[in-house]
């Protein structure tokens, strides 16, 4: 540690004062002059004279150099603005980038949702064309059996199809028969039913009945006498077994 | 004091950026720095840019000024005498002394122009101890190299150093108030 003294007669605070020593000598006066209020008052003075003295020695500088510096300032500032461009820039990317990817995923999503609600749409479409369809039979077999022209008669069964009540609806007009069997019981997979009719003493065929449906249309007989119904091995029988008579009915 | 703690203040504004805190200093220190670096490089041209070259710096490194540690000026000074000795060591045709100091034993002070009259206070001092605080805080000089430039001991010349602060102090006690007083009208 420099001694107070030494500074003071060696003139090392003048040498201070004017950044004139070298960095070791320059920290060990420092030093000395936060522990040593005397010094730190003798620097305060001399700091003031040499102020004082160049303020007495001051020339005015002409003032395109004001005029310069601030050119160079601004410049100098816009330059630090230059320096946060690129991490700003950076940053826009980075956001840019992170909502493309959210766009590109929900765009992703979206596509995948269409195409739900197509398969949807199309799967409707199909049920209402067979619902359609549908209404179409139903209306079209309203129409065979629910006009003016339209007789409708009804088959009880014996006791071999008890309880049941087949109807037979008969158009003389457009010559067409509907039959609604659904009330005969099941039969085994080798049987089946078969309606005649009895035109002078003579059965003639009229098609099978499937007891499974609810209107079949049958051949139209000329000048039937009455309708029959029997049971008759699978896939129809030339001649009626009268003795498999399940109803019958006198038109 | 209170010019101390304007200075504090406007340092303060010039490291958070503010450029109008510059040039309020600028305003307030140029003619007195300008007045050093016109003497030091005795070149008008050349002392315009390395003004505007020292409050580059002073804008730059302003974080490096410790009010602790002195006033602005002392530290603005050290920069510009820094600023002029780097420039004079760059010019071609230099011829160094032993110390590395810019200047010839006998070149520095010759024929110095109109501008480099030194008036108030320090033309009331001696000749001897006018020449030595001229040499060192007007012309750059170090302590080792102001005494050759004078052809004395180094012990001599530090005291009459010593013995023209003493003086100049004395003078500054009885002018200081009135001095400050006009200061604070100019700002």
């Amino acid at each position: 540690m420099m001694e107070k003294k030494r500074i003071v007669e060696e003139g090392l605070l003048e040498q201070y004062l004017i950044g004139d020593l070298p960095l070791d000598q320059q920290l060990e006066v420092e030093q000395l002059l936060e522990k040593d209020a005397s010094l730190r008052k003798e620097y305060e003075q001399m700091e003031a004279s040499f102020e004082a003295l160049a303020f007495e020695q001051s020339i005015t500088p002409p003032s395109e150099v004001k005029d310069q510096l601030k050119t160079v300032i601004e410049k100098k500032s816009s330059n630090t603005y230059q320096k946060f461009a690129f991490p700003i820039a950076a940053g826009l990317a980075l956001l840019f980038g992170f909502s493309t990817f959210w766009m590109f995923t929900k765009w992703q999503s979206t596509e995948t949702d269409l195409r739900n609600l197509q398969n949807q749409t199309s799967s409707l479409q199909s049920r209402i064309q067979s619902i359609e369809d549908s209404y179409q039979t139903v209306n079209a077999n309203l129409e065979n059996i629910n006009n003016g022209q339209v007789i409708p008669v009804v088959l009880y069964g014996n006791q071999k199809a008890p309880g049941s009540r087949v109807v037979a609806y008969v158009n003389h007009d457009q010559k067409i028969v509907f039959v609604n069997p659904e009330t005969l019981p099941p039969l085994p997979a080798d049987k089946t039913y078969q309606m005649w009719s009895d035109v002078e003493g003579e059965m003639i065929d009229m098609g099978l009945l499937d007891s499974k449906k609810n209107l079949i249309e049958l051949k139209y007989i000329e000048a039937a006498e009455s309708l029959n119904i029997t049971i008759e091995p699978a896939g129809g029988n030339d001649h009626p077994t009268v003795s498999e008579l399940v109803s019958y009915v006198t038109l | 004091m209170i010019r101390n703690l304007d200075d504090i203040q406007l340092t303060k504004r010039v490291a958070e950026g503010d450029e109008r805190a510059l040039y309020q200093l600028y305003n307030k220190y140029s003619s007195a720095i300008y007045g050093v670096i016109l003497r030091m490089c005795r070149d008008e041209d050349q002392a315009k840019d390395l003004l505007q070259e020292t409050f580059v710096k002073i804008w730059k490194n302003i974080d490096g000024y410790d009010p602790e540690k002195g006033r602005f000026y002392t530290w603005a000074y050290r920069i510009a005498r820094n600023t002029v000795l780097n420039s004079i060591r760059k010019q071609k045709n230099l011829i160094q002394t032993e110390d590395l100091g810019v200047y010839t034993n006998t070149e520095a002070e010759e024929n110095p122009k109109d501008f480099t009259v030194l008036e108030g206070s320090l033309a009331q001092l001696e000749p001897h101890h006018q020449r030595a605080i001229t040499l060192v805080y007007y012309m750059g000089h170090t302590h080792h190299e102001a005494h050759k430039v004078m052809d004395i001991p180094l012990g001599t010349f530090k005291s009459y150093i010593r013995q023209a602060l003493k003086q100049l102090k004395a003078i500054y006690g009885r002018e200081l108030i009135l001095v400050w007083s006009f200061f604070e009208m100019m700002i």
